[in-house]
């Protein structure tokens, strides 16, 4: 049995489709949700933390239905939503502790310190939270999530507005609770991340898998080297033999090649030759961002915003 | 319901801790009781600060539970509400919390306002008086806390809550039998006094004063609270999937 397992997993908000049957086995991993905003992330995590009834399909958190074992789907998980809600004139170990209580741990005061002492967070427990930086209030948020062993944890973009020290520290942890034996499903829009911690990745664009698997497999499924063009003015599209054109992104075009170092000169002798004013040529192995830009095409917004739509998208998703 | 315990514990310490709020919402009816209570030249009665200080301490009640009512509807904006919802505790523990939360404090507030009262010069009742006196406003502060609850929450923004917040407060407290007895009212007003939930409460701990039960008026008070909370959990369970 899979920790998590979603069948045709789709959720309309009005017209607009936030996720768009999806279908997703998540087991003993870190799985990385990735894409860009707005790309049904969030919604995904709603509904299999059973905050959001999906519009149509099913899904599983350890064997239990989201829809109709709501209960038991909640006591197998925790949930740490993306704004951090901690309680700022409670103290670490109040905001524990409450917790702690609200899930009917045995033995909560001793479990509330194990959690703390985890985290790196005993030596400032009885500080009140308002005095914390936003590193620590995440760890906090963790130390709750943690408190009760959940067997699938939710992570909704665990790193968002920290400084690189913190990030680290945040995925170290994530890491060891994952050695552990916990499956943890994180979104990010932070390729780099994903791609250094995540055991399996998956790209959404527009509420679909448009890409799955191991950092390192999707990344070899591109071609071994990236080159990447900045240009002035308007890009023509160009056929250069064993060289593939990935996408545009402002003056910023890439391509991809077997050998990067012989395609660079006829990439740069191609582009010259259509007109096009080259300005600099750089060479690299693919990264994620890669194969996301592959897999989603040249970046956009999805189609024209909709103001309405929007806020009824943020009306039902709070 | 050990939840709604902690779920009311979280909000009293936080209460507490916020030291501004504990004495602000003490300001308002104090302030009625002396310069209104103490000061007002009227004829129907020999002593008027007997006569408002039911109303006073309705008041209180209101104002607390109005202002109580927020409390989800942060809860809510901040996020705190999905993470408690996504709980194996029971949903609704976290509504019956807050109710909890809103009660007590408004009997703490109104047990201050009722000794200033007698500080400056109110009756003092037997202790089996009192003791009716705050089993009606426990049931008041239950009706009003889940009303604003359920409002908020319904009505999603703090600045539009606010707004609602004022408009029904005074109106409701002056149409009420609050500041002076049916029998000087202009029948107009008489008329939407005596509907009024408020002047249930008030008539109800007046009767109390001159030693009579009011059972009539518990009884409206208590169908009318299990009224709301029914109407609290349908709201509270379709805002929360």
């Amino acid at each position: 049995m899979n920790a998590i397992e979603t069948h045709d997993l789709t959720r309309n908000y009005d017209s607009l489709c936030a996720v768009d049957h999806l279908s997703l086995s998540v087991n003993n991993e870190i799985f990385g949700l990735l894409g860009p905003n707005g790309s049904g992330k969030t919604t995904t995590v709603l509904m299999l933390t059973t905050l959001l009834r999906p519009t149509a399909g099913t899904a599983t958190v350890c064997g239990y239905d989201i829809v109709r074992e709501g209960e038991k789907v909640r006591q197998q998980l925790s949930y740490v939503p993306q704004d951090m809600a901690v309680d700022i004139k409670l103290t670490g170990r109040e905001n524990v502790l409450l917790f702690a209580h609200l899930y009917g741990i045995v033995n909560p005061k001793d479990k509330t310190d194990e959690v703390l002492s985890i985290m790196e967070l005993s030596d400032r427990a009885d500080d009140l939270i308002r005095t914390y930086s936003g590193g620590m209030r995440r760890r906090l948020e963790l130390a709750q999530a943690l408190v009760h062993e959940p067997a699938v944890l939710f992570l909704d973009e665990p790193t968002i507005g920290l400084d690189v020290a913190a990030r680290k520290k945040i995925w170290e942890h994530i890491g060891t609770l994952r050695k552990n034996g916990m499956t943890i499903f994180v979104t990010t829009h932070y390729m780099d991340e994903a791609d250094q911690y995540c055991d399996r990745v998956g790209i959404v664009s527009n509420g679909r898998v448009v890409a799955l698997g191991q950092p390192s497999s999707l990344k070899s499924q591109l071609m071994t080297d990236v080159i990447t063009a900045k240009i002035s003015g308007p890009f023509v599209p160009l056929e250069v033999e064993g060289i593939q054109f990935v996408g545009q992104k402002d003056d910023e075009i890439t391509f991809t090649a077997e050998n990067g170092k012989e395609a660079l000169p006829r990439i740069a002798q191609s582009l010259t030759e259509n007109g096009i004013q080259v300005r600099s040529l750089s060479l690299r192995e693919p990264t994620l961002d890669d194969v996301f830009l592959h897999a989603v095409g040249k970046q956009e917004e999805p189609h024209h915003f909709n103001d309405q739509q929007f806020r009824t998208m943020l009306r039902r998703r709070k | 319901m050990n939840g709604i315990w902690y779920y009311m514990e979280r909000d009293m310490i936080k209460w507490f801790r916020g030291r501004i709020g504990v004495v602000t919402l003490l300001v308002m009816p104090a302030a009625w009781l002396i310069f209104v209570g103490l000061a007002l030249p009227v004829t129907f009665t020999g002593n008027y600060l007997d006569f408002i200080t039911p109303g006073i301490l309705v008041m209180t009640m209101l104002a607390s539970s109005m202002q109580g009512g927020a409390l989800l509807m942060f809860d809510k904006i901040l996020g705190f509400l999905n993470k408690f919802l996504a709980l194996p505790t029971p949903r609704e523990s976290i509504l019956f919390g807050k109710i909890l939360f809103i009660t007590i404090r408004g009997v703490i507030q109104s047990t201050i306002i009722l000794l200033v009262a007698i500080l400056i010069g109110a009756t003092i009742l037997s202790p089996i008086q009192y003791g009716t006196i705050f089993l009606i406003l426990i049931l008041f502060g239950i009706l009003l806390s889940g009303l604003a609850t359920t409002l908020a929450l319904y009505v999603g923004d703090h600045d539009s809550y606010a707004a609602v917040n004022t408009m029904i407060s005074m109106p409701l407290f002056f149409t009420s039998s609050a500041l002076m007895p049916y029998s000087v009212m202009p029948p107009w007003l008489r008329a939407i006094a005596s509907v009024n939930p408020l002047s249930f409460a008030i008539d109800a701990i007046r009767s109390v004063g001159t030693g009579v039960v009011p059972f009539l008026q518990i009884g409206i008070l208590i169908v009318l609270g299990i009224v709301v909370i029914a109407l609290c959990i349908r709201v509270f369970r379709g805002m929360t999937v």
